[in-house]
């Protein structure tokens, strides 16, 4: 598995998409939508890091070593749910900057520990969608893009509208209460509990589809 | 040692159907898998790989079953599908660098040998290289492995006849120490009468001969005569082709009774084969 890894990073994605973590520097316009911030990577990298390794024919590739089908997908998982994480760990200092920088709370939702939490069921609701929609055929990679982005989307809207608009959740994981620091820090964990559950299961129906498909 | 032994290997698409392929491979030799285009030999060697999954049939290489032992057999083979062509922006050194974390009897001398022996710099981007100097690069990265049996689909096609016969030598040199063997398919039947010593001919899915090369071409003969003559042949014969002379077909040698009233001939690859398939085309008309 680490040789595949080591793969990924040495030909299947480039440095610069590390870069796309970057647009966690937008978490600093105040009164915005932070979700966006954290969504670059689901319209950049991940569309992106398919398309370029459909065109240098890395299943061609992948396929010539010594590896079980099922590892190739774990691998390119893998990476994703890490460039993923750098794009949290980058949003959480920005965050922190925001929270020095403006004394007011945002007007929708902060970028907190909850948010971190939300931001990572959203990636575990992209995943859910993206990969098994992907390795069903292992080329198709616009619809599935195009459909785990709507779904994405639709829960961080969600998401907004819910802090917004019902009092406790506001209270919880927005407003900068300190004692309703809890709430936040157990939306945080929740949040991981769930992504790490979607992904594991996104990577099992991939995997299965993957290794039923004749290449 | 049987290097490869394929057993009733059957799948079946709704176009097109592989039936009970069985053939073998002993080590130190060349075996060439003919046939015409879409006659089953990039499915039956990827059904051996197990990257398209066979719907029935047995696949053992070095004598283990290849599906109980796939990860630990495949740091044993080398194979090259459709053409040399990933990764072609990446140097050949960085391309290396991977494959070799893969395999637990990679050896940098044996890799940095063969990269001298076929002139290929490992500064160089793939897509800067020839399509023949691709496939040696694609033999580097088995060879560096100690790979034993090589499959190769269609290696030759679309290379010069120079880059061919050159391709050519280097098959022959790597089976000489007898310890390893090559597949390789090809729809180009002069490349293996120049090196192949066994052929595998395949066609509508199913395998028509698989024995040593020198065998093949003895028990057929081009036969010629007369359209009188045909009336008496027909029958025995593979197919034919009729003209304003009279008739030009195949015929099993063991079918051959009065050798003395036809013109009789060597066959080439090429005449088994198209006899061949005009023979089953013809009795798939029949059917119809």
């Amino acid at each position: 598995m680490k040789n595949l890894i080591f793969k990924e990073f040495r030909l299947s994605i480039h440095p610069l998409f590390y870069l796309v973590s970057l647009f966690g520097i937008l978490i600093l316009i105040p009164n915005w939508v932070y979700f966006v911030a954290i969504a670059y990577i689901l319209f950049i990298t991940v569309p992106n890091v398919f398309t370029t390794n459909k065109a240098q024919n890395d299943i061609t590739f992948s396929i010539l070593l010594p590896v079980r089908k099922q590892d190739v997908v774990k691998a390119r998982i893998f990476s994703i749910v890490w460039l993923e994480a750098v794009q949290l760990v980058v949003a959480a200092i920005f965050g922190y900057l925001n929270h020095i920088i403006y004394a007011k709370n945002n007007f929708l939702m902060d970028p907190n520990a909850a948010f971190i939490g939300f931001g990572l069921v959203m990636y575990g609701v992209f995943n859910l969608v993206f990969f098994p929609m992907h390795y069903k055929t292992a080329y198709k990679i616009g619809i599935p893009t195009i459909i785990a982005t709507f779904a994405a989307v639709v829960f961080a809207t969600g998401v907004e509208l819910f802090v917004y608009f019902v009092p406790f959740a506001n209270l919880a994981f927005d407003a900068s209460d300190p004692a309703m620091v809890i709430w936040k820090a157990g939306a945080f964990i929740v949040g991981l509990i769930i992504f790490l559950v979607m992904t594991t299961s996104a990577y099992r129906i991939s995997a299965r589809r993957f290794e039923r498909i004749d290449l | 040692m049987n290097l490869l032994k394929v057993t009733n290997l059957n799948k079946r698409y709704a176009q097109f159907q592989l039936r009970d392929v069985s053939f073998q491979l002993d080590e130190g030799y060349i075996m060439g898998f003919i046939g015409a285009n879409g006659a089953g030999k990039t499915t039956t060697l990827k059904c051996l790989l197990n990257l398209t999954h066979p719907d029935s049939g047995k696949i053992e290489m070095f004598e283990q079953d290849f599906g109980r032992n796939e990860l630990a057999l495949k740091q044993h083979i080398g194979f090259m599908f459709g053409g040399v062509d990933y990764y072609a922006a990446h140097t050949l050194a960085s391309i290396l660098d991977v494959v070799k974390r893969f395999y637990t009897d990679w050896d940098d001398e044996t890799c940095r040998y063969y990269m001298n022996h076929f002139s290929l710099n490992g500064d160089k981007k793939l897509k800067e290289l020839s399509d023949g100097m691709r496939v040696k690069f694609s033999l580097v990265l088995a060879l560096s492995h100690q790979a034993r049996l090589l499959l190769l689909d269609e290696p030759t096609s679309g290379l010069d006849p120079v880059a061919r016969d050159d391709l050519l030598e280097v098959f022959q040199e790597l089976v000489e120490d007898g310890k390893k063997s090559i597949l390789f398919s090809t729809h180009i039947t002069s490349d293996l009468e120049k090196c192949a010593d066994y052929i595998t001919f395949i066609h509508n899915g199913r395998i028509i001969e698989s024995r040593s090369k020198d065998d093949l071409i003895d028990a057929y003969r081009l036969i010629k005569g007369t359209l009188d003559q045909l009336s008496v042949l027909e029958g025995k014969l593979v197919s034919y082709k009729t003209h304003a002379f009279g008739f030009t077909g195949l015929i099993k040698s063991a079918d051959i009774t009065h050798p003395e009233k036809f013109a009789l001939d060597v066959p080439s690859l090429d005449d088994i084969m198209i006899y061949h398939v005009k023979k089953e085309n013809h009795d798939e008309k029949s059917d119809l």
